[in-house]
């Protein structure tokens, strides 16, 4: 399409520009049975599996279906999901904090009609478009990442293994039959944009290889001292080399040292390190940020290496799949994975989901590495 | 990878239109860049941002922190924007023609 100017003049870019007006005030889009009872909510009920109700102190009730959702979506499906909330709720929605869009109604009688609805939108491929569900004890959505949608760094996709993964658990998505909510996250690499660090299971892209270092153009489109500050065992030293003749600043990479953060790429553009073979998944468990009980965990390590498998992750999936059949079966009412784990013992975890423990699961990162360690006789044979 | 020629001079440059060698740098590229970055008239106050981060890049392989770039030229961030409406980084670095700042941006 030919340029179509909004009225911005280029000439004058200063001449008329608003800043720092923010985002607009939430309370502008508050469905009117939400605004009159703001702050006055007595209890609330979940229905069945994506559906709840809550009950105002006025008697007033509010009705949400929760529905799945990709994340990444074209303009054309959040117009439907307009469309669908014109149709029945007013012209009101609302995204969650894991990426579900939650339909708000004012009374009873408007849910079946509703769910109806979104029951029977699916995509030309097949998929359900508003899959209802991800309350209670179930595996909502999937907090994930840009992978090799949009960004540089990755060392896995995000989109691809999220779909593979809630196409394997999509009975858990719409159903409430695990001894707690399972959530899961995906980050493509160690930066873990996201929920990773804290999910009861999560998946992280690695790399096993080192940086390649491209010497000839390393000093002019990096900030050297950057890159060797960006390294967290310090393998980077700042060096010289000779390319066609010619001296050159560059750095220098102990390759034992490395363990393939691929922070110093994220500083400098000349250290690239992606690579098919040698990227995958790690995948850990037992996180959570909750209070409830105990208190928020980190979670663990548990498998140091999945190949990357597109378009559907097999060995990723079933891996994860083998460590949520072994919790549901053994963990108790309320447990979090991590709470489960830490009640078994690790050892345990490993038996009863059938992993494999290897060398690379031991922390050896800095001083804290020894509090991981057992110091007790306490443990299962 | 693209260059741009500018009163005589050829200058590489990337997608960003940031300068590939921080050593093809000269007073055209200035003038060259401050256009695209919403400056009309170069004062001496630009000048004195622009040197500050050659000079400083020149000594220590770095661009400065914003707080460095402030204490040591006196000039507030906000001053700094008025001048450089793109900010000290898409702005002021890239006419000084230092690397593109990296990192999560």
């Amino acid at each position: 399409m030919a340029f179509v100017s909004s009225g911005y003049n280029p000439d004058k870019p200063m001449e008329n520009r608003i800043t720092d007006i923010g985002p607009q005030n939430y309370q502008n889009f508050l469905p009117p049975v939400i605004k009159n009872n703001y702050g006055k909510w007595l209890y609330h009920e979940i229905l069945e599996p994506g559906v709840l109700m809550h009950k105002a102190e006025s008697g007033d009730e509010v009705y949400t279906i929760r529905v799945g959702t990709a994340r990444l979506m074209s303009v054309g499906l959040i117009r439907e999901i307009l469309d669908i909330a014109d149709a029945h709720c007013d012209g009101y929605v609302r995204w969650t904090t894991r990426n579900n869009v939650e339909f708000i109604l004012d009374s009873k009688d408007k849910v079946e009609p509703l769910k109806k609805d979104l029951e029977g939108r699916k995509f030309p491929g097949g998929s359900n478009k508003f899959p209802i569900g991800g309350t209670g004890a179930s595996v909502p959505n999937v907090v994930h990442t840009q992978g090799w949608v949009h960004c540089h760094t990755p060392a896995t996709d995000a989109s691809g293994p999220v779909k593979a993964l809630m196409d394997e658990f999509y009975s858990e998505f719409q159903s409430m039959e695990l001894p707690a909510p399972i959530r899961l996250a995906v980050a493509c690499c160690l930066n873990m944009c996201g929920a990773c660090h804290c999910s009861d299971i999560a998946v992280v892209g690695i790399h096993r290889k080192p940086p390649l270092i491209d010497h000839e153009v390393l000093d002019d489109i990096c900030e050297i001292p950057l890159a060797v500050a960006s390294c967290p065992t310090a393998a980077i030293r700042p060096s010289k080399v000779e390319v066609n003749g010619k001296e050159k600043k560059t750095v220098a990479i102990k390759e034992e040292r490395c363990m393939f953060c691929g922070n110093c790429y994220t500083m400098c553009a000349a250290l690239p390190l992606a690579d098919a073979e040698g990227d995958g998944c790690a995948i850990m468990v037992g996180g959570k940020v909750s209070n409830r009980i105990s208190n928020p965990k980190f979670s663990k390590v548990v498998a140091a290496y999945v190949p990357n498998e597109p378009p559907r992750w097999p060995t990723l999936v079933q891996t994860i799949r083998k460590i949520v059949d072994a919790y549901k079966q053994d963990a108790k009412k309320y447990e979090r994975i991590g709470d489960w784990a830490e009640r078994i013992g690790w050892e345990r975890f490993f038996e009863k989901t059938g992993l494999e423990f290897t060398e690379h699961l031991i922390d050896d990162f800095r001083d804290p590495a020894y509090y991981s360690w057992r110091q007790t006789t306490n443990f299962k044979w | 990878m693209a260059t741009v020629e500018f009163k005589g001079k050829t200058f590489e440059i990337d997608e960003d239109g940031f300068l590939q060698r921080f050593e093809d740098w000269s007073p055209e590229w200035v003038d060259y860049v401050k256009e695209q970055e919403g400056i009309k008239e170069l004062t001496d106050e630009h000048q004195k941002v622009i040197e500050f981060l050659q000079d400083y890049y020149k000594k220590n392989g770095i661009a400065p922190m914003v707080r460095i770039l402030s204490k040591v030229t006196g000039f507030k961030l906000k001053h700094i924007y008025e001048l450089f409406p793109s900010g000290p980084g898409k702005g002021a670095c890239k006419m000084a023609g230092l690397p593109k700042p990296t990192g999560c941006v």
